[in-house]
């Protein structure tokens, strides 16, 4: 409590010397002040630094934070741009057909993100619930849609390298191979570590409830793995070997 | 061309990677690293070229830089999505320097790899024996890019992970763009070379059809199905120029 009040000149100090000539008749009394004023400055600026400018958070650390507060708006945001990201990936399997083929893939592939989201989550909030593990609703969606984001942004990324693959591979194939590794590594990411959040979040729950959470992790990993095969499989036709 | 970051570099990998992950320095890293990529990727390009002489020395100075350029700027945009899936949300310009750091230092020894090399083409090796020597500087300058690689992601949970999915899309990127750029080595009888060969699949296709072939199964039909004239062919474009 007996910290001193930082002067108001330490966070605004005083202007510089302005540059260039100066008038011959300067009077003693303004050179004076002036000469007043830069050495409380310099004390100032001496005894007081200027307090450090906190680095603003990359975008995709922005993305990724796992927030304090919940806010409905913040997640759904996460969840869109993740979708969004999501369709980048989408696009690059769509350059091996071109025309349809873009939008077809564009929309599908977040497509079966969206699903597993909006099927997947609700059910295993229902049997955390059951399980009586500590998980509000307001966490699951927190972590869902950052599971989202993080599974776009990985989309995302590795699109060029699959553009890259299905464009220059002959064999139709190569071409399906390529595209279902990079999907397998993003949705792998994403899955376990949205499970990994949810499961780090009980560590103070009975051993009991976390081994039937456990239980519950386990059965929405399947879930989410089979609807996501079973959307991308329907629904992007390189996968099922077009040329 | 800062003289000192290429000092650092070679002499203190654990400096560079540091100064990439805190977005330190990271212009000049990046500037410096870059310079030193494409001069000791051409000079070595030149010398893998001067197996064969005349054109394929200027070919291969051009394509090696090309296909390491392309491959980074593909990777990039994956590394920094695996990072942040992995739990390092860095901002890109970080991991465009530490990637570019790391293929810089890669490149130097390249360079400092190129004059033994041809030396041991001008000595007169056969072609296997030549690709043998090329694998090996490739390898010996691929574990320097390793060194920053793995100091650049720093401690922390998925390191070992992080790395090894690092390394897993710079080989299967590389390996295609490489593949798409080639031939490199060429046999001095060699009449006429190309800059670019027809497009022959994949580097992954070519790896399973090799496979085969060493196997002893050759798959004529796909061969043929791929625009491949003939099966004797195939062997000698995927054996001889790599």
């Amino acid at each position: 409590m007996d910290a001193h009040a930082p002067s108001i000149e330490g966070y605004f100090p005083a202007p510089p010397a302005v540059a260039g000539p100066r008038s011959g008749g300067a009077d003693t009394v303004s050179e004076a002040a002036e000469s007043a004023s830069a050495s409380v400055s310099v004390s100032v600026s001496v005894a007081m630094p200027a307090p450090p400018v906190p680095p603003v958070p990359s975008f995709t650390a922005n993305l990724l934070a796992d927030d304090a507060v919940f806010s409905p708006r913040r997640e759904a945001s996460r969840f869109g741009v993740g979708l969004g990201l999501a369709s980048i990936y989408g696009l690059a399997l769509g350059t091996r057909q071109g025309g349809k083929a873009l939008f077809t893939h564009a929309a599908f592939v977040p497509a079966a993100l969206a699903a597993v989201v909006a099927l997947g989550v609700p059910a295993l909030y229902i049997a955390l619930a059951l399980f009586d593990a500590p998980i509000d609703p307001p966490r699951a969606v927190a972590v869902a849609a950052r599971a989202t984001a993080r599974t776009g942004l990985l989309l995302a990324g590795l699109a060029p390298a699959a553009a890259l693959f299905v464009v220059s591979s002959d064999d139709a194939r190569s071409a399906a191979g390529s595209a279902i590794v990079g999907l397998v590594v993003a949705g792998g990411i994403g899955l376990t570590r949205m499970v990994g959040e949810l499961h780090g979040s009980m560590t103070r729950a009975p051993s009991s409830v976390r081994a039937r959470a456990d239980f519950a992790f386990f059965g929405f990993m399947i879930f989410a793995v089979a609807l996501a095969a079973r959307v991308w499989w329907a629904a992007l036709p390189l996968l099922r070997g077009a040329r | 061309m800062s003289s000192t970051v290429l000092t650092r570099l070679l002499r203190s990998p654990a400096d560079i990677a540091a100064c990439c992950r805190e977005d330190r320095d990271t212009r000049a890293i990046a500037l410096t690293s870059l310079i030193a990529l494409v001069l000791g990727a051409a000079v070595f390009g030149g010398v893998i070229g001067s197996f064969r002489g005349g054109a394929q020395i200027a070919f291969a100075a051009v394509k090696i830089p090309l296909a390491l350029v392309a491959t980074l700027a593909v990777c990039a945009p994956a590394f920094h999505a695996l990072a942040a899936g992995l739990g390092r949300a860095w901002p890109m310009r970080s991991i465009i320097a530490l990637v570019l750091a790391a293929a810089g230092r890669s490149s130097l020894v390249l360079l400092a790899l190129s004059p033994a090399l041809w030396l041991l083409f001008d000595l007169g090796i056969d072609y296997h024996a030549a690709a043998l020597a090329a694998s090996m500087a490739y390898a010996i300058a691929g574990l320097a890019a390793i060194g920053i690689l793995v100091r650049g992601l720093g401690a922390g949970p998925g390191r070992a992970l992080t790395a090894v999915a690092f390394i897993g899309v710079f080989f299967a990127v590389g390996g295609q763009s490489s593949w798409i750029l080639r031939p490199y080595l060429v046999r001095p009888r060699t009449e006429h070379v190309p800059f670019l060969r027809s497009r022959e699949g994949g580097f992954a296709d070519a790896l399973h059809r090799s496979g085969r072939s060493a196997a002893g199964i050759y798959d004529r039909a796909s061969a043929e199905g791929s625009g491949l004239r003939s099966l004797p062919e195939t062997t000698r474009d995927v054996g001889e120029a790599e």
